[in-house]
């Protein structure tokens, strides 16, 4: 009836590890793996909530959509499943099945990050001085979100001056020349202006004149949908090279007065960028490689966070915390296990995760849940407080930087995990590069 | 003796779960009449929108469904109300906006999949109205789900449907004598006309209900669904 998991079949057999382990998260790790003819219901294994909850978790996992009636007329086995998947052609693989196939007709071809960097505002703000601009209790922010500091621009900064220093560090860390460019992607939550954030770093770069340039939204979701963006631009040959770059000026919109401390104090200024190459061409010997990207949008949580401009020019901030908070764990947990499921990478041997900061408790909480620890997160939010699109970016260029200080063969893999009001929420995963025969 | 209006039958198992509303003063509220030793009928032989006189009496029942009374004597027909009429009160008793506005409670997400679900000392009610903004029924294997968007513009995905009549529908549609590809077809009228049928009725209104504590959660869960299905859409696919 019951076999051990883990088995032969299950290591060789990347959409039966995927299967198994859903169950597992399902039923839980006291369950033996049922034989594959087993039918979960009738045998009492799952309840009806807990077959559709494992359908939807392999569905997600698999990234093939969903089962639909598909299954209606079948067992509700591991066998009625695998069919199904296997019928469609999963895009599920192990990390080790990603050399683009030789024979393939069409390949896809894997973009590898480069160069990278971040920047921050240059006023480093204790953030009890920020507690007392707010009229909130001095000490507040520290003692409930752990933020120590807050990283604002100076007068003269904003997030095209971040944007331009973060790509122009990123571009030379990458040895590739502005004009070898063929794309600007970059995203913003406070941005709002035209030309865009993406146009005026196009003349600001001085990259070539038919360079593209395009501005994604997301808010804190932003840098993973440009990412996932200039791997599809490499990946189908339409880009060798693009720059993704993240700018977030919070101080400058969510100032006393306009919304209350306890949203406002937590944000801070800064910027990311970073360089992607594409691996067909002879352009990088070394960096990380961009893995699969899931994303979605969990609706439930829609009301936790609203921004809208008010008729009298202000802003309207409706800012659940609690709500937020609790939904911020739960679904970055799940994004997180979901990467772990899909890409097969074990979160025990992860390098680093870079994942959106809210603030640092928050991450603190997160790395408990997720059974890590909280040192594999770099601790961007606790110095530089939130930096909207750019936490997950500093977060990124930070496990970069670290990682470079090890041997290549200690460097392990990254993984991405990031959510926007929605709640949107999206995860990926990068694996150390090097070129076969690369010195 | 109390009139109830009958605006809720779900299939629970093998038994049914009834829901009415109940005039007391000026306000219209929802009463669940239970059995003395159990939470659901064997036989309910009534129609939503029956008016039915009965004998129930308060019943110190777990919470959150502390609409329970239970029923001390049968059911006597009275008269019965058409479905647009049976909404009118419905849209007088409990209803909200919003999903802590629901069960007066946060609703959480379930960690290892799908579904929603509230505390059980946390929610103040188990049954609860609402408009959606837009609403789609589904087959997830062999169960059948729905995911809606509420007027705060929040969305709930995977509750389990258990409005009888839905489900008496879904499974007639499945029915083997209706011949091949019946899941296709009926996924496909979901998606379609049903659409079209269900967000154009100007009855068009829903009930979420929380199951009964099992362990330790309330999971949410679609009640009712208006209008009914009627047994001539099968005809259309």
């Amino acid at each position: 009836m019951t076999r051990p998991s883990n088995t032969r079949s299950a290591e060789k057999d990347p959409l039966r590890r995927l299967v198994e382990e859903c169950f597992q998260r399902e039923a839980g790790l006291s369950v033996p793996i049922p034989d594959e003819n087993t039918d979960l219901i009738e045998t009492g294994i799952l309840d009806s909530m807990g077959w559709v909850s494992f359908l939807r978790a392999v569905e997600s996992a698999s990234g093939g959509g969903e089962f639909g009636s598909s299954l209606s007329e079948r067992s509700a086995s591991f066998a009625a499943v695998l069919a199904a998947l296997r019928s469609r052609g999963s895009v599920v693989t192990d990390v080790s099945q990603y050399e683009p196939a030789p024979n393939a007709s069409k390949t896809v071809v894997p973009a590898i990050l480069t160069g990278s960097s971040a920047a921050v505002g240059s006023r480093i703000v204790p953030s009890e001085e920020v507690d007392r601009a707010f009229g909130m209790p001095a000490g507040k922010l520290r003692s409930r979100a752990g933020i120590e500091s807050l990283a604002y621009v100076a007068e003269s900064e904003n997030e095209l001056t971040l944007a331009a220093k973060a790509a122009q560090e990123a571009l030379r860390a990458a040895a590739c020349g502005a004009q070898q460019l063929d794309w600007i992607v970059a995203t913003s939550e406070t941005h709002h202006d035209y030309p865009s954030l993406s146009a005026q770093l196009h003349s600001r770069l001085l990259v070539r004149e038919n360079c593209g340039a395009l501005d994604v939204g997301g808010a804190c979701l932003g840098l993973l949908n440009a990412l996932v963006f200039a791997q599809s631009l490499i990946g189908s040959g339409q880009a060798r090279s693009v720059a993704v770059v993240t700018a977030d000026v919070h101080s400058r919109t969510l100032t006393p007065g306009r919304v209350a401390g306890e949203f406002g104090g937590l944000f801070g200024d800064g910027a990311s960028a970073f360089v992607l190459r594409s691996a067909a061409g002879n352009d990088s010997n070394e960096g990380y490689r961009l893995g699969e990207f899931l994303f979605g949008c969990a609706g439930q949580y829609a009301t936790a966070i609203q921004v809208s401009d008010s008729k009298d020019g202000g802003l309207t901030v409706q800012f659940d915390g609690e709500a937020l908070s609790r939904a911020a764990i739960t679904r970055m947990e799940k994004v997180l296990a979901s990467v772990e499921l899909r890409s097969g990478i074990p979160r025990g041997s992860v390098g680093g995760f870079a994942t959106h900061q809210p603030n640092p408790r928050l991450v603190a909480l997160l790395a408990k849940q997720c059974g890590v620890s909280p040192r594999t997160f770099p601790p961007i939010a606790q110095v530089s407080g939130n930096l909207g699109s750019s936490t997950c970016g500093a977060a990124l260029h930070e496990t970069l930087r670290s990682a470079s200080k090890q041997a290549r063969h200690d460097r392990g893999p990254i993984f991405l995990a990031s959510l926007g009001p929605g709640l949107l929420f999206g995860g990926g995963w990068l694996t150390p590069h090097e070129v076969r025969g690369a010195v | 003796m109390t009139k109830l209006l009958i605006t809720e039958i779900t299939r629970m198992g093998p038994a049914f779960c009834v829901i009415g509303l109940q005039r007391e003063q000026e306000k219209i509220q929802s009463i669940r009449p239970v059995p003395a030793f159990t939470n659901g009928w064997k036989n309910f032989p009534h129609q939503r929108g029956d008016i039915l006189e009965c004998a129930l009496v308060p019943f110190p029942g777990a919470k959150p469904h502390v609409e329970d009374r239970v029923s001390t004597r049968g059911f006597e027909k009275s008269s019965t109300l058409r479905e647009a009429e049976t909404v009118a009160f419905l849209r007088k008793a409990e209803m909200a906006q919003s999903l802590p506005d629901l069960f007066d409670c946060p609703v959480h997400e379930n960690k290892k999949g799908s579904g929603l679900f509230a505390m059980p000392h946390e929610a103040k009610r188990s049954i609860c109205g609402c408009e959606t903004q837009n609403l789609r029924l589904e087959l997830c294997a062999n169960e059948f789900r729905a995911t809606l968007a509420l007027p705060s513009g929040e969305a709930l995905r995977d509750l389990p449907v258990v409005d009888r009549d839905w489900r008496d529908f879904i499974e007639a549609a499945l029915s083997p004598v209706r011949g091949a590809n019946r899941a296709a077809r009926l996924d496909r009228f979901l998606n379609s006309q049903f659409h079209y049928k269900i967000m154009s009725c100007p009855h068009h209104f829903i009930r979420l209900g929380l199951t009964r504590p099992f362990h330790d959660l309330c999971w949410l869960m679609l009640d009712t669904l208006f209008p009914l299905p009627k047994a001539e859409w099968l005809e259309e696919f």
